[in-house]
């Protein structure tokens, strides 16, 4: 009976924000932006900002077919739980240096989480029993494994940066830290890792030079090849929801602690209600410039990559500017 | 509400399926040239689906020849539910130059019930822009008509 109002707060958390319908909404709306943005680069007048939001919902209704080779219950539960590790994943991440939950060890935790959506997509690709599915996944975890190196590195730069003599792994460290020194990015020893950083968004995210397992022109978009309707639609709200995740674990690394001298004062059951409005307005303008910047620039510049150069690439650019900077951080800078 | 949502979304958000069924790419290229820079039919929310089962709109042009017939009506089968069919230029419509030819199985309404028939050899990107937007309010009516 102690804890009715802890419970009411972590399911509003979880659902609302900055959870489930936080990320859906803010995700779309990025992924609105960012075609937006691409058209007006093209010199196309481009779709409405709403765009993804109405091919969402439209995929709501259509008929959700399921292939006689399918495994049913696979294949249509691998988009919610892509689905749900990305709205758990918005839970650590904070948003003007507040976060719902908070630990010790809250990258690694991240970490783990970001494999989950692509397995998922992996796992319903495969249960599909398409053999454009096969190719594609067999893509996925080439560009699974591709940036995977390059961001644990990133990360421990991030952690042996702001420890000193420890790794901080906890978000609540890191922006701490940045309060009292600046942002990050300003950090010339840094400086690499943000591009590295950068670099790796459009690849978890899979826009266009990094979409090889969902090349829609050579194989029919890979996994999502026999997917219809409701499932196609999570699945499509999955890429907008990481969107906004990889952009704000950025803003979290590199830009943070930017938005938390907002103190209006004005609180509503206990809760500063404005100052949280305000934050994550704040928070999804940041993550619409760094969307433009790492994934547009790029989507309209370049044509897709081989897979083999992909890998090649990541393993070879990213990952050294990520390891000039793990380097530079332990040698004192 | 969201019967509602849901079906002014699809008449937003229609996605292409292009089939060719032994056109002379005439008509391809100006559907293509209908999604460049300089008619940019993105602006209504058009998207070319890489595979049918993403698809709301079949495209189909072409004077179906023997040996896409099968083809042609198995892939529209693929395509979930409302979905419009629509036949660009005058092949798949009447034969066109093709008819009577051993090879050519042309009207397309013989297979499937076209919905919206873009008239010409090969039609503008213009008549083509109308003809895909009256589609998809097709689209949006077979939604509603589903709700019922």
């Amino acid at each position: 009976m102690i804890n009715v109002l802890a419970t009411i707060k972590i399911i509003v958390k979880t659902l609302i924000f900055p959870g489930a319908f936080f990320a859906m909404a803010a995700g779309l709306l990025l992924a609105g932006i960012d075609r937006k943005v691409l058209a007006r680069m093209q010199k196309r007048i481009g779709p409405p900002v709403m765009q993804p939001t109405y091919d969402f919902f439209k995929l709501m209704g259509k008929e959700t077919i399921v292939p006689h080779a399918a495994n049913r219950r696979v294949y249509m539960a691998a988009p919610v739980v892509g689905f749900v590790s990305l709205a758990v994943m918005m839970l650590f991440i904070p948003i003007g240096g507040w976060c719902a939950f908070t630990g010790d060890a809250d990258l690694i935790v991240i970490l783990y989480l970001l494999t989950i959506p692509a397995v998922a997509l992996i796992v319903g690709g495969s249960a599909s029993g398409s053999p454009f599915a096969g190719i594609g996944i067999s893509r996925e975890m080439v560009t699974m494994m591709s940036y995977e190196l390059p961001l644990i590195i990133v990360f421990l730069a991030v952690a042996k940066k702001v420890g000193g003599d420890q790794l901080f792994f906890g978000f609540r460290a890191i922006t701490n830290w940045q309060i009292a020194n600046g942002p990050m990015i300003a950090q010339l020893a840094m400086i690499p890792a943000a591009l590295a950083m950068l670099l790796i968004i459009p690849a978890e995210v899979g826009t266009q030079p990094f979409d090889v397992a969902e090349a829609e022109t050579e194989i029919c978009e890979g996994p999502l090849i026999e997917y219809s309707g409701a499932p196609l639609g999570l699945f499509k709200l999955n890429t907008a929801v990481k969107m906004l995740v990889m952009t704000s674990l950025f803003t979290a690394l590199f830009l943070g602690g930017i938005t938390s001298g907002i103190h209006t004062g004005i609180t509503l059951w206990g809760i500063a209600i404005v100052d949280h409005i305000l934050r994550a307005l704040i928070h999804v303008a940041i993550s619409a410039v760094i969307t433009v910047v790492s994934m547009t620039t790029i989507h309209a510049a370049t044509a897709r990559l081989k897979i083999e150069h992909l890998f090649k690439f990541y393993w070879t650019a990213v990952t050294g500017l990520a390891l000039i900077s793990l380097i530079l951080v332990w040698i004192g800078f | 509400m969201f019967k509602k949502i849901i079906a002014a979304s699809t008449a937003k958000s229609p996605w292409i399926y292009h089939i060719n069924t032994g056109s002379c790419n005439g008509c391809d290229i100006e559907l293509v040239a209908v999604l460049t820079p300089r008619y940019d039919a993105e602006r209504f929310g058009f998207k070319l689906a890489g595979t049918p089962r993403h698809a709301d709109i079949v495209v189909v042009s072409g004077p179906i020849t023997s040996q896409s017939k099968d083809r042609l009506i198995r892939t529209l089968e693929q395509v979930p539910e409302p979905k419009v069919v629509v036949s660009i230029g005058s092949c798949p419509k009447s034969g066109n130059v093709f008819k009577g030819s051993y090879s050519v199985e042309a009207p397309l309404d013989k297979y499937c019930k076209v919905d919206v028939s873009i008239a010409g050899c090969t039609p503008k990107p213009e008549a083509i822009i109308e003809g895909l937007y009256k589609a998809a309010q097709i689209l949006k009516e077979k939604r509603e008509a589903m709700n019922k």
